[in-house]
């Protein structure tokens, strides 16, 4: 190692002396399920909130309805508000200089404008 | 910027009493941790871990929080980005979570207290002693074991989201006991402690609402009597990262030249530094549509690195003249060479001359042919001839060296008058002398005449070819152009036509994508035709009678559907195409600046070669950027997110609260309390403010203030809860840990009030 990455102590050591045993020796790779981490999704899967009763607040029903009020539609590229809404590349616009820009989008950046607001074509 | 790390290694660990409470926030973005009852955590860092590669040993390594960038140089991250423990705002990756507990409680100075240097060993003493042997020791050993057996032995409050769930403060806990052995583990809400302690410095009340927006996550928490009402609180899944990474994809869908200049950290602080939260954003995007004066003012510009490619100037009298005088010496320096060469070379000669006169002086002298022949033969020369035509060759040499004209049978032009003096004399006037002379004359006459004539002739005919040959280049033009003109308009058709065809095609391949033929798409004609065909014959069946193939016609029908009988035509190249062939093969022969297929927007496309980069290429300008990204936290469907925004969950929150408590929601109302970092936007307060007084009934006191200090401010409420008396009550002991286990963290509730 470099004196200088040693100097800043960037490197963390393998084992700290104010441990009492380390999370890699408790649960060896591959042997105990311990060091698989549930995701987000599997967390709340496992957590079976529904049997829950409706009053208790729980990780999941605290969340958030959808708005009341429409989506305010704004274009894709400007930002700016968009009546207007291509049917080939599903983009929004709002004029038609937008326009003749998004008609010359390759298709990529097409779909990279889409997937900023979730509405991009997934293959599956 | 407001963020700033400390990982400074803290010296006084060993100071602290072993009640004494570390508190940790643990923030989505940001860890902070330190002692209870200060006003500052001792040590703050990046919530994220990398394990590069380091590049000349080849280990993997981990690096917690966030360094020097320059460190990292020597490891090679291309396979691992920075990581978190976080998914959403909820602990998931304990492995990670431990690397960064690990890399707190060492900066905080756990490791290198002073009571190591006592026990050089302390693992074999670690064997030695059970944890729980500890009561029985005196204080001061206590202290001793204390540190030798390895462990942090202060309790812990720990911060986690709004409703977490159990299995994630569980192994937390986990964590926290069993690695750390830590006697007693407090979690709390960021959020409340934030709210308490602005509650404590008067700035809001015991009863009112915390909005909070963190980096992952939005809360809306009420409080009742200082106690959060988890019941009546919500969350929608948008802070700073999504700010943040929306401006980041906007950024470089803009600038795909400048994608390696857009990093995480660099859009971070473009962030903080530039965006805003506008009041209305419909009238805010409306000034920029207008791109006005004011809109020009809040446009702002970050100028990359550039430095101007090297400009040719036109060079200044001085270059010029020197350049010439430089020029001038040259051009001396090789006229004197050529002179120097000249005189030594007309030196030699007249030397080889003298000694060739002398040589024929002495042989003059020399009499009888044999002494002669001997006499040259000892000088180099066959014969007296050879020695003389030598002398006369030299001579010759040394005038044209000397510059002299050498006489040579030059044309004296003689006027033809002078020439041909005799012609017009008459014959009697003349002796026979003279006629003999007068008739050449007059021969010389005629032939010179006739010769010029014939130039006269040869000249004609060359400019009549000339001329010829300007016309039939005209011609050619106009034949190019013509050409070049049928050939752009028959491969625009063809083009056109092309685009028609893969459009028809791509709405046939986007079948399984988009779900139906052609949806938004156009098809071309055959192509329509048979999609026409296929529907009849599909939807048809069974409408009254089924008359098919009574005739012999019907059956050509399945020739039409069929897909060879379009792809036919295809093959075959039409009319057109062959047609554009023959003018493309013409042109070529006669125009040869003609290339195929680069006659429209060759210009366009070879023009930004050439152009040199200026200053504004290197420019990143953010406009409606400025407010767009942080409307995200209002509008979360900007970015695909179907959820309400922080105005609207104020109202969403206040429908949840119990209804039966007289004028609750008007007291909620009038203490709104703004804290997280996503708070830091210029325009936050005014526009939450306008926002929930749209949702509000008329005359609803509202009262939107900003935590003192958003982002710190849950580490000090948590810090002072820690310090109280009452604190040791609200933990969760080891002891607890073991005997209970982590299923009854579910029923741990903390309480805020104390």
């Amino acid at each position: 190692m470099e004196r200088e990455v040693l100097e800043a102590e960037l490197v963390l050591p393998t084992h700290m002396k104010f441990k009492k045993i380390q999370m890699y020796d408790k649960y060896p790779k591959g042997q105990a399920r311990g060091r698989h981490w549930k995701h987000l999704k599997q967390i709340i899967q496992a957590e079976n909130y529904e049997n829950y009763p409706p009053h208790l607040p729980t990780y999941v029903n605290i969340e958030t309805p959808p708005s009341m009020h429409p989506g305010k539609k704004i274009c894709d590229i400007t930002g700016f508000e968009a009546p207007y809404f291509d049917p080939r590349t599903k983009l929004r616009y709002a004029n038609t200089e937008v326009f003749k820009t998004i008609r010359s989008l390759p298709n990529d950046y097409v779909q990279r404008y889409l997937a900023l607001r979730n509405a991009a074509v997934v293959l599956r | 910027m407001p963020f700033i790390s400390k990982i400074e290694r803290q010296s006084d660990y060993g100071s602290f009493n072993s009640s004494h409470p570390i508190v940790i926030d643990n923030g989505a973005s940001y860890f902070r941790i330190g002692w209870a009852g200060e006003n500052e955590p001792r040590v703050i860092f990046r919530n994220i871990v990398q394990r590069p590669r380091h590049k000349t040993t080849g280990e993997t390594v981990t690096v917690v929080g966030d360094h020097n960038p320059a460190l990292l140089k020597y490891f090679d991250c291309t396979r691992s980005g920075p990581r978190s423990a976080f998914e959403s705002n909820v602990v998931y990756q304990f492995e990670i979570m431990e690397y960064i507990l690990d890399f707190g409680f060492d900066r905080l100075g756990a490791d290198k207290s002073q009571f190591w240097s006592t026990y050089d060993n302390p693992v074999n003493c670690l064997d030695a002693l059970s944890a729980e042997a500890y009561p029985s020791c005196s204080p001061l050993n206590q202290y001793l074991f204390k540190s030798v057996a390895g462990q942090i032995d202060h309790p812990i409050l720990i911060t986690e989201c709004a409703c977490n769930p159990v299995q994630s403060r569980g192994k937390m806990a986990e964590l926290l006991f069993e690695s750390y052995g830590v006697p007693s583990v407090a979690f709390g809400v960021d959020a409340a402690f934030s709210y308490k302690y602005n509650q404590q410095l008067g700035i809001c009340n015991d009863t009112g609402l915390a909005i909070t927006s963190g980096f992952t996550t939005s809360h809306v928490i009420p409080f009742i009597n200082g106690e959060p009402v988890y019941e009546a609180c919500c969350r929608t899944n948008v802070g700073g990262y999504h700010v943040t990474d929306y401006l980041k994809q906007l950024l470089s869908l803009k600038y795909p030249h400048h994608i390696s200049k857009l990093t995480w950290e660099r859009v971070e602080e473009l962030k903080m530094e530039h965006c805003y939260i506008a009041a209305d954003y419909a009238s805010e995007v409306q000034l920029f549509q207008r791109g006005n004066k004011e809109a020009e003012n809040k446009t702002r510009c970050w100028q990359l690195p550039w430095t101007p490619s090297p400009v040719e100037e036109p060079p200044s009298e001085e270059e010029i003249a020197r350049k010439a005088a430089l020029k001038e010496k040259q051009s001396q320096r090789l006229r004197e060479m050529a002179e120097a060469k000249r005189s030594s070379k007309i030196n030699e000669l007249e030397n080889e001359l003298k000694g060739l006169e002398f040589l024929l002086e002495e042989l003059k002298d020399i009499e009888g042919d044999d002494e002669i022949v001997s006499f040259l033969a000892s000088r180099g020369y066959a014969s007296k001839r050879e020695a003389e035509s030598a002398f006369a060759k030299v001579t010759q040499s040394l005038r044209k060296a000397k510059g002299e004209q050498v006489p040579s049978e030059e044309k004296v032009d003689i006027s033809a008058a002078e020439k041909y003096y005799l012609i017009d004399i008459p014959d009697d006037e003349l002796s026979a002398e003279q006629l003999k002379e007068k008739r050449r004359q007059v021969f010389l006459k005629s032939t010179t005449e006739a010769r010029q004539r014939a130039k006269q002739r040869r000249l004609d005919e060359e400019l009549e070819k000339e001329k010829e040959k300007k016309l039939e280049e005209q011609k050619r033009m106009y034949v190019v152009f013509l050409l070049r003109a049928k050939y752009k308009e028959l491969s625009e058709k063809l083009e056109q036509r092309k685009r028609l065809k893969t459009n028809g095609n791509n709405a046939n391949g986007n079948n399984n994508v988009s779900g139906g033929v052609g949806r938004g798409e156009r098809l071309n004609a055959a192509q329509r035709e048979r999609m026409r065909l296929l529907t009849t014959a599909a939807f048809d069946r069974g409408k009254g009678e089924d008359t098919f193939g009574q005739r012999d016609e019907d059956w050509q029908l399945y020739k039409l559907m069929s897909r060879d009988n379009d792809d036919d035509d295809d093959d075959k190249p039409d009319h057109d195409e062959t047609e554009l062939a023959r003018i493309s093969s013409r042109l070529r022969e006669i125009d040869p600046t003609f290339f195929p297929g680069s006659e429209s927007g060759a210009s366009a496309s070879e023009a930004p070669h050439f152009r040199p980069l200026t200053k504004e290429d290197f420019q990143i300008i953010l406009g409606v950027e400025r407010f767009r990204c942080p409307e995200v936290l209002f509008n979360p469907n900007f970015i695909g997110i179907d959820q309400s925004g922080l105005d609207e969950m104020v109202g969403v929150s206040l429908r949840r609260l119990p209804s039966w408590v007289q004028g609750l929601e008007d007291k909620m109302t009038s203490s709104i309390l703004v804290t997280g970092g996503s708070s830091l936007y210029p325009g936050m307060g005014e526009r939450l403010e306008a926002g929930i007084q749209m949702i509000r009934p008329c005359g609803t006191p509202i009262k939107v203030v900003r935590a003192t200090d958003p982002i710190m401010d849950s580490w000090r409420g948590a810090s002072v809860y820690a310090a109280a008396m009452q604190f040791p009550q609200q933990t969760f002991s080891r002891m607890d840990y073991y005997e209970k286990g982590e299923d009854w963290l579910r029923s741990y509730k903390f309480r805020y009030t104390i």
